[in-house]
């Protein structure tokens, strides 16, 4: 091989490995940070006590509260996500005719592109006061804006994913299924989307990883106090919203208060790499095979 | 699961010849893409009870011509059609027409063997199901005669809840029949439906043929032209978007009555 050859390649390799390191580095902070966490706080109450009270006096140490502020506002986004991404995709896989499919496909995706804390704003100063007028007794923090603009915000996510998996599915099963004296509708929904519900599922997925690692329209209008249990009326934390609350704050470097943030970071990682991984697996496992 | 009756119940006229009646009739009909005229000026009537093949070289017009008789062309952007297309009377491209209906009548298998990813039982019961029949036993006996027609069944009948896709190719096709068989249309249409089977398999699907024909009408397009001589009762050879010819079977294959049949048929061209 050529010397210029050799330094080309040298270089790809140093470009790929930089990924792969950062990825390690992260993993090893996180591990290495966690660890003397637990040196000091039993795994057992981390996992079962109901109060998440580290910077306070009185300390609990149960991540609890934060999960349940996560899967409440990732609940609700997904409920809003699906049945409005999924309508998106079918309209515009089976209704819509080609040239409105190829423009409003990237625009919807632009929804993905509006900076997450005009989101968050939107959900505070619009979304709440407008709720607020139908159910006075929403807090003005509260986990229901902030799940229902998460979920507008990963429309695109389920819309566009699913799209894709729809349009790979092949002419002759929508042509059979008309043949046979379907409506579009039955069509969509008996032979289209089952037989792309493997590429959807993956969709959704990577939508709901997508909504629990989202930060910033939870931390500005979910609010900041942990709360076990899983009222959307009422002012809520997510994993997310901690670690930033913390990070901003000032607690020193080093102290056990510090140190939650990498546990709770770390019980973040495993739910968005369980995800991931389920989503991968699926979609080797479960894509139908057409010749 | 029993079938009640047996196949000759169900053939019309039973005593004495059966009585033909034109099922499939097309007056003056031109069909453009776009600029392009694909189908220019046909007519020609289909009888109740026969199969019917169309022939002639790629891009000639059979396919659409084919295609016009259940209204699946509709898909296709530009696509034009001036003329009458008549079944059973009724006039195919009349703007009232629900095309849903349509289909229910005239049944259609297509070149590539197309099961729904489902279990071999929904695919077959999908066409009653789109209908909104849910009786149990009324779907499962229909299921049960609609593979025992296409000869399925005993390859299949202990493994109903199976995934279609996992049948050979030539066993797809023959699924694909059921499946169209299961809504009872009056009309098969079957576009090239042997083209990517093997011998045997084809051989199976044409033998079946013999027996459709005493309850459906069949309509179909081949590029094989002893499939044509074999399983037609009349022939329709089609070029550059004119019915150069049609006539019986036996006299288009031994004494064409044009020169480019004669030279297609001899694989002169084409």
């Amino acid at each position: 091989m050529k010397f210029s050859e050799k330094i080309i390649v040298a270089l790809l390799k140093f470009a790929a490995s930089i990924t792969i390191i950062t990825t390690i580095g992260i993993i090893m902070v996180l591990l290495f940070e966690t660890i003397n966490f637990f040196k000091e706080v039993s795994f057992w109450e981390f996992i079962t006590d109901k109060e998440w009270t580290p910077l306070f006096a009185q300390k609990h140490f149960g991540i609890l509260p934060l999960v349940t502020g996560t899967l409440l506002t990732t609940l609700i986004a997904i409920m809003v996500a699906l049945p409005v991404g999924l309508t998106i995709a079918v309209y515009l896989n089976m209704y819509a005719p080609k040239g409105f499919r190829k423009t409003v496909k990237p625009l919807l995706e632009v929804l993905a592109a509006i900076p997450t804390v005009v989101y968050g704003f939107f959900a505070l100063s619009v979304v709440t006061p407008f709720l607020q007028s139908i159910y006075p007794d929403l807090a003005g923090f509260n986990a229901l804006s902030a799940g229902i603009v998460m979920g507008i915000m990963i429309i695109p996510f389920v819309s566009s994913l699913s799209e894709d998996a729809l349009y790979a599915v092949p002419k002759t099963l929508k042509e059979a299924s008309f043949g046979m004296g379907s409506t579009r509708f039955q069509t969509s929904f008996k032979v289209m989307v089952p037989a792309a519900s493997s590429g959807i599922i993956v969709s959704i997925i990577l939508a709901i990883s997508r909504a629990i690692g989202e930060t910033m329209i939870v931390a500005i209008a979910a609010g900041q106090q942990p709360r076990f249990g899983f009222d959307p009326t009422v002012p809520i934390e997510t994993i997310t919203a901690y670690i930033v609350q913390v990070s901003m704050g000032d607690v020193p470097h080093g102290t056990l208060e510090y140190r939650t943030i990498f546990a709770a970071g770390i019980t973040l990682f495993a739910f968005t790499f369980v995800l991931n991984s389920v989503s991968f697996w699926i979609k080797k496992r479960y894509q139908e095979k057409y010749d | 699961m029993t079938v009640k009756e047996p196949m000759s119940a169900l053939v019309k006229n039973p005593q004495g010849a059966p009585r033909k009646n034109t099922i499939i009739e097309a007056r003056n009909v031109d069909v453009f893409y776009g600029k392009f005229q694909a189908l220019k000026d046909i007519n020609i009537t289909m009888e109740e009870n026969s199969v019917t093949a169309f022939i002639g070289p790629s891009g000639c017009g059979k396919s659409t011509f084919l295609r016009c008789f259940n209204r699946m062309n509709d898909y296709i952007d530009e696509f034009s059609i001036k003329g009458e297309v008549l079944i059973d009377n009724k006039k195919v491209y009349w703007k009232n027409v629900a095309v849903e209906e349509l289909r229910k009548e005239v049944g259609m298998v297509f070149q590539k063997p197309n099961p729904f990813p489902k279990s071999i039982f929904d695919n077959v019961a999908y066409g009653l199901k789109i209908q909104g029949i849910n009786d149990k036993t009324f779907v499962e006996e229909r299921v049960v005669k609609s593979l025992k027609d296409v000869a399925l069944w005993d390859e299949v009948k202990d493994e109903m809840k199976k995934s279609a896709l996992a049948l050979s190719g030539g066993q797809q096709q023959r699924l694909c029949i059921a499946r169209t068989l299961a809504v009872k249309p009056k009309i098969i249409l079957m576009d090239e439906p042997t083209s990517a089977l093997d011998p045997i398999s084809t051989a199976k699907i044409e033998e079946l043929m013999f027996e459709l024909k005493k309850e459906y009408t069949i309509v179909i397009v081949t590029h094989n032209m002893q499939q044509a001589g074999r399983i037609s009762d009349k022939t329709a050879f089609f070029y550059m978007g004119d019915l150069v010819e049609y006539g019986d079977t036996k006299q288009i294959f031994t004494n064409p009555k044009k020169e480019r049949t004669q030279n297609y048929i001899t694989g002169r061209f084409g």
